[in-house]
């Protein structure tokens, strides 16, 4: 009794809803024996994970859903114990080095080399080479990246790497260079309202045309998020209408009440109740980035065009130093103050 | 301008024009240069300039002649206006270097301009008046020329020019306007008089409140009697109470009404705070502080209410200090004058009404000090004190005769001795005795009687009477503690901070009892082992004293008592393991008496001593107590310190006799006496450093006067701060900058206010985020530690630069907590992540994000709404993504806004039949730890016990639990996935890897079972947690 976004998760390439083309090359590509190293990059919520794991059994067949989790030790050179935890399959093994930090590296060149140097056993298995799934690879660090790199060339008869990432910009551009680049655009509104029909059928739940399309909208092109609020929708209501209101995340929510904090007064002292919140979201894994953004679109939402430009400036200078930054909760606070500055200086001035 | 013309232009024939323009500027130049080093001044110059000399010595004779008779005070003013012509001259030497003596010859004029001072002189004698106006003219003459020969090289000298120009240029007309009609009718006194009284106004000029011109003039000749009245029967009033030139002087101090105190409202309660904005920076400094006489103020008693406008408070009380009069805290009867400020404390101008006490401002007390002759004048309260000093002077040079007197006692004693052990034939010289000067003056002076013992005397006392009843109350075992208390004490426990004298008493009230000291101290190794055979092996012995002397001296058979003192208890570190605890419990049996020291009797370390020694608590001398000693130190070793002096010194070093012993004995090398600004130089550079605590950084950051106009603290210091505890500083500083209120809001509409706060908490909250980055730089991969200043100056002086004020409290920072819960809820996040990971594609944020709202609905909260109905089918939903028990409390855990832990409300009915249906069944495991070495063990030493506790309130599965972990034990080698019965899409999957291990296949079912259990009953005992 999984949550229907995963219980509906297409399996193969052919039980893709959209993106046809690329599922169609994906296929084509498992097909031609010569498989790249893939770099797949798009919004989350867009189908990356999903097609990448339809085009492995594509490859190999159903073996690759018998999949477990390994919990590998690694040591550092400072000989510290790292606990990493591998998904893995009998054809492939799917990491997420960022789960170590800094420490990516180690487990990037012991693991890759590991499997690299081990030759399939499986004689009946329909590829020589392993996949090896590097999840969030946006988030590797330099020196991780660089490992790479080498790997990559030198251990292609045994290994093919398929990187999983929401933008590119983060990776080095010899990786980019050695990788085919397959862009997982975001679905469109039109293929999620579908998505969430085929599931409705699936359940049995009632259709709701406008529901959809509002779910759809509200996602913002997300289909994991468009299907887990469709859901939530039918959790909190008996019955469902197309008017039923479409319950915002618990973090969401908070965010939004922070903006018409802000938006209400304009107080070093409100500066003070609404770092509290800001604290509230931070200790519960939403990362600041996220907060920035969500804030910067509420509170626009709120305030006159010409104050615009401003806001979204200032959102992205501080989101710059909430990147650059170690204590986040500074810069998110000067953002609170810089609004508040501006739009109190933009008041006085209508005034006079 | 016209009258200015009118009166230069027929004597000087310069130009008119720029007349205005130099007198005042002189005026305003040569105040502030008498202030600075007036005196210096002096010295230098009348050494090479003998007709300035001349003169004034010339009109101080008949003043003397007059004066000497009744008051001795008098010439002192005349000295003064000795003192002031002179730096006249120098600023002219400085002009025109080669202008000289026409510069020596004008000096009078400003002279009369500025000094309140001066007034008496000239209506003491006219003829000295007269000869002074004479040159007076002449001066004039000679500015102008002067003037108008050095113009051209002061052309470039903007600063002095425009200054002159802007600001003194109304002045300086009703200036010239009225010694235009001086030079009228020269000899005529009343209008000298006016002139004169008008300059002491115009100089006040600078302070806002000062009354207004006009009115200060009208009262001039009302004001002019006073002085002159005690002047015809001065021979005779010298025997009355208070004398009336003196009188003069005070009544003619310009008192301010004291507002009446508000209506006493018993709902609203004083804004401490807000008084205590008193202690704050002035809102517009002056550094315009006057000079005065050398111990003007004796015998004045001053209180500081409110904020005044001029000076910092701090800086009043020690410019009344210096000048040697006395600040209370309270007003009272014997209040001389209340200085008043603005938001004056309540209850004190309640008093001053009760007690009618005359108020001033802040203009008052320069004019006192400016007036006031040396030494308080013949004032009946300056008379008190001074015999008061005479009194204690003697009583000084008595001890000391006395000190004296043993020292040679000793000698002879010495001298004695080594003769008697030389008539022996003793070989060898004698160990002779350090001679005095090889001393430390703290050995040298250290207290031989009891009465010389500073402050303290209840405590030696108390131990004196101790010791004597020792042998007395060891005959009861101690068990009759007797009228005071103190026989139920084998020990006993002195505390205090340190250089006042706990040592010292100790040994002093030991040796008074005729005890032998035993003394350990931390250069003595104290460990359990040591205190324990070291000790008892004393407590068997008795002082040899008892049956052996040295030569030439008697036995003395009553001295076989010991004592032993054990300082320094509190120094016993790491090295002396457990040497406290078996120092307490020593305390307890000891055969002979014991005198523990310490500093910190607080400390949890000292905790042993609680109960078992008698606590007899040591505290800083006063300043009175200290001073008479540190006065009779000083007169035997010949230094000449004024009591000012001294009490600076007690002060600066917080009443640490041994340090001010010290700094004494510093002086004593290359001086014999000492100033006030020495004394506070010195005080200050022997400062004991002190690591301020982060709060205390936060205050002084925020709160203090440190980045006030008047702070005269330097960049450098303020960085300083941030280095007491550069951990901290600017996580404080960041917590608390948004609680202060800047002191750069200023005035203003309310609105506008609120605006100024917010531009100003922003600029700060840009330069903490500028900080942060700094911090980066420093803490990240680059290790850049030289950047630390600079961080220091964005994290923490910057933004406190904006805000500081007052800050109304602050609280500890919050970022540490926050960062631990975010590490803590971050490792839930990523737990629950890879649990689900077999069935979700997303990565931990997504699933934070995504996910858990809609689990958070489908599990906690339906638990919530539904009950218990609602348990099967949510622990369905969560072994479909393998969540565990553990897991749910995560999730609820990680709720915010809406979904906030702690608006959940699980009925503990509900909770408890989850529960149990929960560990009823079994889950699936999505994997198996790697880390087998340690987890399986902690999980088997911990269950068991909790188990126990749980067995109770659940049902009796508290064996199974046991059972399971056993297995575990054995088996966590083999765990793989397993799965749920009801999901047969994954069966092939086990096959496979059965197929792979086959051998352990069988077990394999079995284990997954226990090790359900055994988590279960794992995170069960956890939740009771």
């Amino acid at each position: 009794m999984a949550l229907i976004v995963d219980k509906h998760r297409p399996r193969s390439l052919d039980q893709l809803t959209y993106h046809d083309e690329l599922s169609d090359r994906l296929r084509s590509l498992a097909q031609s024996g010569d498989f790249p190293h893939l770099l797949v990059y798009g919004p989350s919520g867009a189908g990356k994970k999903t097609r990448i794991v339809a085009t492995l059994k594509e490859l190999y067949g159903p073996g690759v859903e018998k999949i477990k989790i390994d919990a590998r030790v690694f040591q550092t050179s400072s000989s510290r114990k790292l606990e990493f935890n591998i998904v893995t399959s009998v054809y492939h093994l799917e990491i997420t080095p960022s789960d170590v930090g800094n420490y990516d590296r180690v487990v990037v060149q012991d693991l890759l080399k590991e499997v690299a140097q081990t030759q399939q056993v499986d004689q009946s298995a329909r590829q020589k080479f392993k996949v090896v799934v590097i999840n969030e690879a946006d988030h590797l660090t330099r020196d991780a990246q660089a490992a790479l790199r080498r790997t990559m060339e030198k251990y292609s008869p045994n290994l093919r790497l398929i990187l999983l990432a929401n933008s590119t910009a983060n990776i080095i551009a010899p990786i980019r260079s050695r990788t085919l680049l397959v862009r997982v655009a975001a679905p469109s509104i039109q293929d999620i309202t579908t998505a969430l029909a085929d599931s409705a059928k699936k359940e049995g739940w009632p259709a709701a045309a406008g529901l959809h399309k509002r779910i759809a909208l509200e996602s913002g092109r997300n289909l994991r998020r468009a299907l887990l609020m469709y859901e939530a929708v039918h959790a909190q209501n008996e019955k469902i209408t197309d008017d039923t209101p479409i319950p915002p995340p618990d973090w969401e929510a908070l965010i939004g009440q922070i903006a018409k904090e802000i938006m209400e007064e304009h107080s070093p002292n409100r500066i003070l109740q609404v770092r509290a919140k800001l604290y509230d979201l931070l200790t519960h894994c939403i990362p600041p980035t996220t907060i920035l953004k969500t804030l910067t679109f509420k509170l626009i939402a709120l305030i006159d065009d010409d104050l615009k430009y401003d806001v979204i400036k200032w959102s992205a200078f501080y989101e710059h130093r909430v990147r650059t930054g170690t204590k986040v909760i500074f810069h998110l606070e000067a953002f609170v103050a810089k609004f508040m500055r501006i739009f109190e200086m933009y008041l006085m001035q209508m005034d006079m | 301008m016209s009258d200015i013309r009118s009166f230069f232009g027929p004597k000087g024939g310069a130009a008119p024009k720029p007349a205005a323009k130099p007198a005042p500027k002189k005026a305003e130049e040569d105040t502030s240069k008498r202030r600075g080093k007036a005196r210096k001044v002096v010295d230098e110059d009348s050494d090479d300039e003998v007709a300035p000399d001349e003169k004034v010595v010339k009109g101080t004779e008949t003043t003397a002649s007059e004066y000497f008779a009744s008051s001795k005070s008098k010439p002192k003013p005349a000295a003064k206006a000795e003192a002031k012509p002179v730096p006249e001259v120098k600023t002219e030497v400085r002009a025109s270097p080669r202008n000289k003596k026409p510069a020596v010859k004008e000096a009078p004029a400003p002279a009369k301009k500025t000094r309140g001072a001066t007034f008496k002189r000239y209506d003491m004698d006219d003829e000295e008046d007269a000869f002074m106006d004479d040159d007076d003219g002449e001066g004039g003459d000679d500015i102008f020329a002067a003037d108008a020969k050095s113009r051209n090289k002061r052309k470039n000298d903007d600063y002095v020019e425009e200054e002159s120009e802007e600001e003194f240029l109304p002045k300086s007309k009703r200036l010239a306007s009225r010694t235009k009609r001086e030079a009228d009718d020269e000899d005529d006194k009343p209008i000298v008089t006016k002139s004169t009284k008008a300059a002491t106004t115009s100089k006040k000029r600078k302070t806002p409140e000062a009354e207004s011109d006009e009115e200060d003039d009208e009262p001039a000749s009302k004001k002019k009697p006073a002085p002159k009245k005690p002047r015809a029967p001065r021979a005779k009033k010298e025997a009355e109470p208070e004398d009336s030139s003196i009188q003069a002087i005070l009544d003619d101090i310009p008192t301010v009404r004291a507002p009446s105190p508000p209506p006493q409202d018993p709902n609203v309660k004083f804004d401490w705070r807000k008084g205590q904005a008193g202690s704050g920076p002035p809102p517009n400094p002056t550094d315009d502080l006057p000079e005065g006489e050398e111990d003007c103020l004796t015998g004045l008693n001053f209180v500081f209410t409110g904020q005044l406008t001029g000076i910092a408070r701090e800086e009043a009380q020690e410019l009344v200090k210096r000048y040697g009069g006395k600040v209370t805290g309270q007003p009272s009867s014997k209040t001389s004058y209340v200085v008043l400020g603005a938001d004056a404390g309540p209850s004190k101008l309640a008093k001053i009404k009760a007690n009618n006490i005359k108020t001033i401002d802040e203009n008052g007390l320069f004019e006192l000090i400016r007036r006031l002759p040396a030494g308080g004048g013949t004032g009946k309260g300056a008379e008190k004190v001074r015999e008061k000093r005479q009194k204690e002077e003697e009583k000084v040079k008595q001890q000391a005769a006395e000190m004296e007197r043993e020292e040679k006692a000793r000698k002879l004693e010495a001298e004695k001795a080594r003769k008697l052990a030389a008539a022996r034939g003793v070989t060898g010289p004698a160990p002779a005795a350090a001679p005095p000067s090889a001393q430390l003056w703290t050995s040298k002076y250290a207290p031989t009687q009891p009465q010389h013992i500073c402050g303290n005397k209840a405590a030696v006392e108390k131990i004196q009477k101790w010791l004597r009843d020792w042998a007395k109350s060891r005959k009861y075992d101690f068990q009759k503690r007797g009228a005071d208390g103190l026989g139920g004490y084998r020990a006993v426990i002195l505390s205090g901070p340190p250089g006042i004298g706990k040592t010292t008493a100790a040994h002093l009230a030991a040796k008074l009892e005729g005890f032998d000291v035993l003394e350990q101290n931390a250069s003595d190794t104290r460990s359990k082992k040591l205190v324990e055979s070291g000790v008892s092996e004393v407590m068997n012995n008795t002082s040899l004293s008892g049956y052996f002397a040295g030569d030439g001296k008697k036995v003395d058979k009553q001295k076989k008592n010991i004592v032993l003192v054990m300082d320094e208890v509190d120094g016993m570190s790491a090295g002396d393991r457990g040497g406290v605890g078996a120092l307490a419990k020593f305390c307890k049996k000891t055969e002979v008496p014991m005198i523990l020291i310490c500093n910190e009797r607080r400390l949890p370390k000292m905790k042993p001593f609680d109960f078992v020694a008698l606590d007899i608590p040591f505290r800083r001398p006063t300043i009175e107590q200290i001073r008479s000693r540190m006065m009779t130190v000083s007169h035997r070793e010949g230094l000449k310190l004024t009591p000012q002096v001294l009490d600076a010194l007690i002060e600066g070093s917080n009443r640490d006799i041994r340090q001010i012993i010290n700094m004494m004995s510093t002086i004593k090398l290359d001086q014999t006496s000492m100033d006030f600004d020495q004394s506070k130089d010195m005080s200050k550079a022997w400062e004991k450093s002190v690591i301020l605590k982060p709060w205390d950084i936060c205050q002084k950051m925020l709160g203090g006067g440190l980045f006030s106009p008047a702070s005269k603290a330097t960049l450098n210091d303020k960085i300083q701060l941030y280095f007491n505890d550069h951990e901290f500083s600017y996580l404080m500083i960041q917590e608390n900058y948004l609680r202060a209120k800047p002191a750069a809001l200023g005035g203003g509409h309310k609105r506008e206010q609120d605006l100024k706060a917010l531009e100003l908490m922003d600029k700060a909250a840009e330069s903490i985020s500028d900080g942060d980055l700094v911090d980066r730089m420093i803490h990240g991969p680059q290790q850049h530690w030289s950047l630390m200043p600079t961080h220091a100056v964005f994290s923490t002086v910057r933004p406190a630069s904006f805000v500081a004020g007052s800050l109304m409290g602050s609280t500890f920072t919050s970022w540490l907590g926050n960062n631990s819960k975010y590490g803590k809820l971050g490792r839930y996040t990523r737990e629950i992540h890879s649990h689900m990971r077999l069935r979700s594609s997303g990565d931990a944020n997504e699933v934070r994000q995504q996910y858990l709202p809609v689990l958070w609905t489908q599990l906690v909260n339906r638990l919530q709404v539904e009950g218990k109905e609602a348990a099967d089918e949510v622990i369905d939903l969560m072994d479909s993504y393998f969540l565990t028990r553990e897991d749910f409390d995560s999730i609820k855990e990680l709720g915010v806004g809406p979904q906030d832990e702690k608006d959940v409300n699980i009925d503990t009915q509900a909770k408890s039949a989850f529960t149990r249906l929960y560990n009823s069944r079994s889950h699936p495991v999505p994997f198996m730890k790697a880390s087998s070495v340690a987890e399986p063990k902690k999980v088997a030493k911990e269950v068991p016990d909790l188990e126990e506790a749980i067995e109770e309130e659940d049902e009796g599965d508290a064996a199974e639990p046991a059972e399971a972990n056993d297995d575990d034990g054995d088996i966590t080698k083999d765990k793989y996935i397993k799965q749920p019965k009801a999901k047969p899409k994954r069966a092939p999957k086990k096959a496979a890897k059965a197929a792979k291990d086959d051998e352990d296949d069988d077990e394999d079912v079995k284990p997954a079972k226990g090790k359900g259990r055994a988590k279960a009953g794992a995170s069960r005992s956890k939740a009771k947690k």
